[in-house]
């Protein structure tokens, strides 16, 4: 499994991909810092991990478009699936490659909470709060995107594909407030990994949706994992 | 030591492969021969694990390669058909990687990469990009890394392919070295190939095995009409009439005039006879040289027609009568 995650670090940036998706990064960050703070004058992080929580959607599929795919298209799925590595530890290496880079990027963004700190009182606890929070939305993104990465040889289709269910996912959450049955708001709710956030948003550190999103991201590594597995008997 | 028993696999409703079942035990060198589409590949992805049989097992060093995966495949080293390489790495980083992902240990990572890539020739290359490399350096990288770590068992798809004539005799070579201490399947179109590194060879079509044994007794089997082209130089009538006086002879003819005063002819001997020295103490006490001498090649299609016709007719190839050859197709 450390082979295969180490592998593919290195292999997001000897390709632009990590680069791309480092920046990507950055400009947004910067943009929504600039904006929220600058022009509201307030240095409300909230605006910020809101903005980062959609912008997120649209940027880690850069990060897990060719996590398979590229394999397929290349037969190294072959090395891979005859070397002395289970499924599941092919599947958690490949993930965890990704869910580092992406910790990269999340690190980069404490500088805005240095400036912040800086202006103002900032609340602490829910800073980070919302990073903890942050690293398991985005573990569910991820998770998402390797999954549909392993059903296609094609990065872009695989990159589309996952931008489509993060829009099918958000139309779900735009629902919620359109209708009133009991039952269907349940179910959008607990459809829905961006409704869950606003508890955190609002500062309260909410471990029941933490696990949900640990969940989350665990069934979509197990079906990743069947994936690889049914891929044997086709 | 592998044991294969049953395996079927279909693709679809397409027959993959139908009931394979062989052994090859330690130490023992086997070729798979088989036309395009034959089943060698699909034979292989099973062996390692890659595909699943619908029905069938195959046992690594008495491991199941479904029931205790990760286990067996540590014992197998394995070249697919498309070498499995990362084209963003330097060979160096390739190796080193499928040195961890193998989870070598015991031996020392440098020294053991050198080792790998001094017996494939990859020395010069070791530093460079695989993306960047030649069609023959990339399958001598797919093969430095199905000998990382030393596995017991060597499944080679095609290893030969793509490599220039000087390369596939080093490679065969090296195949051949390996063998002494391993046990290897190798497939190939190629019967030479088996001839010149195995002991014995699995010719499989259309799914099946049909022959199974040590490359000289199939040649034999598939040349069993023992069948000459021999070039005399003398008068055409007179060497007819001495190549057909040849004890065991049963059939010659001139087939064209080659160079000037000779004459092509096809000898076709009684089975099991050699005619050879015979043949040309014959036409030596006659004072007719023979320029040349060769047994007729037989295509792979040809050879597998016969193999074929004679599993299923359970008549030796041998046997068959001259006319029913001459319909054949092979040219003269
Ligand atoms: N993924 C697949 N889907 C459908 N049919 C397949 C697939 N792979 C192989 N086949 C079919 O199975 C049969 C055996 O193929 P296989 O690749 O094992 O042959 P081979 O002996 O390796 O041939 P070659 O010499 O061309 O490599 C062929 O008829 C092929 O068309
Ligand atoms: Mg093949």
């Amino acid at each position: 499994m450390t082979a295969i995650m180490k592998r593919d670090l290195k292999g997001y940036f000897t390709s632009p991909l990590g680069y791309v998706f480092v920046a990507a990064y950055i400009i947004v960050m910067n943009a929504t810092f600039y904006i929220t703070s600058i022009m509201n004058a307030s240095n409300g992080l909230t605006t910020v991990f809101n903005v980062m929580l959609y912008s997120l959607a649209i940027i880690t599929p850069i990060l897990t478009m060719r996590t398979f795919s590229e394999d397929y298209k290349q037969k190294t799925d072959q090395l891979l699936l005859t070397s002395p590595v289970s499924p599941s530890g092919i599947v958690l290496g490949k993930f965890f490659a990704a869910f580092l880079v992406f910790v990269f990027g999340l690190v980069l963004t404490i500088v805005y909470v240095i400036i912040c700190q800086a202006f103002g009182k900032v609340n602490m606890a829910s800073v980070i709060g919302n990073y903890v929070a942050i690293l398991g939305v985005a573990a569910v993104y991820i998770s998402i995107g390797v999954f549909i990465s392993s059903l296609t040889e094609n990065q872009l289709i695989s990159a589309i594909a996952t931008l489509a269910v993060f829009a099918l996912l958000l139309i779900l959450d735009l629902c919620y407030n359109l209708v009133n049955t009991a039952w269907i708001k349940a179910v959008l709710y607990w459809l829905s990994i961006y409704r869950r956030y606003n508890t955190f948003i609002m500062g309260v550190f909410s471990l029941a949706d933490f696990v949900y999103y640990i969940s989350v991201t665990a069934v979509f590594l197990f079906l990743t994992v069947r994936m690889l597995e049914k891929k044997r008997w086709s | 030591m592998i044991e294969v028993s049953g395996l079927t696999k279909t693709y679809g409703k397409k027959r993959g492969i139908d009931r394979i079942s062989f052994t090859v035990n330690d130490g023992e060198i086997v070729g798979f021969l088989g036309p395009n589409g034959a089943g060698k590949s699909t034979t292989m992805n099973i062996i390692t694990g890659y595909l699943s049989a619908n029905s069938g097992a195959a046992r690594i060093s008495g491991l199941d390669v479904l029931e205790n995966p990760v286990e067996a495949k540590r014992h197998i080293g394995y070249l697919p058909e498309q070498p499995p390489l990362y084209l963003d790495m330097t060979v160096e980083e390739y190796l080193s990687f499928i040195y961890d992902l193998k989870k070598v240990s015991g031996i020392k990572r440098s020294e053991h990469l050198d080792e790998v890539i001094n017996l494939v020739g990859l020395t010069d290359q070791y530093k460079r990009l695989i993306r960047n490399l030649s069609k023959g350096y990339k399958q001598r990288v797919g093969m430095a890394q199905a000998l990382v770590g030393n596995p017991d068992v060597l499944i080679l798809d095609e290893p030969t392919v793509g490599l220039d004539p000087k390369q596939i005799i080093e490679i065969r070579n090296v195949i051949k070295g390996l063998g002494k201490d391993r046990t290897i399947i190798l497939s190939t179109h190629i019967l030479q190939e088996v001839s010149a590194i195995c002991e014995r060879v699995l010719v499989i079509n259309n799914g099946q095995i049909v022959a199974d044994d040590r490359p000289d007794n199939l040649s034999a089997l598939i040349t069993g009409d023992r069948k000459l082209t021999v070039r005399v130089a003398g008068p055409r009538e007179s060497v007819r009439r001495i190549l057909r006086g040849v004890e065991g002879v049963q059939y010659a003819d001139a087939t064209v005039q080659a160079e000037e005063g000779s004459y092509d002819f096809l000898v076709e001997a009684r089975p099991n006879v050699d005619v050879r020295k015979p043949m040309f103490q014959a036409l030596a006490q006659a004072g007719y040289p023979i320029l040349q001498l060769k047994s007729m090649d037989l295509s792979l299609e040809d050879i597998f027609v016969k193999l074929v016709e004679a599993k299923r007719g359970n008549t030796a190839p041998r046997a068959k009568t001259p006319k029913k050859q001459e319909t054949g197709k092979e040219e003269f």
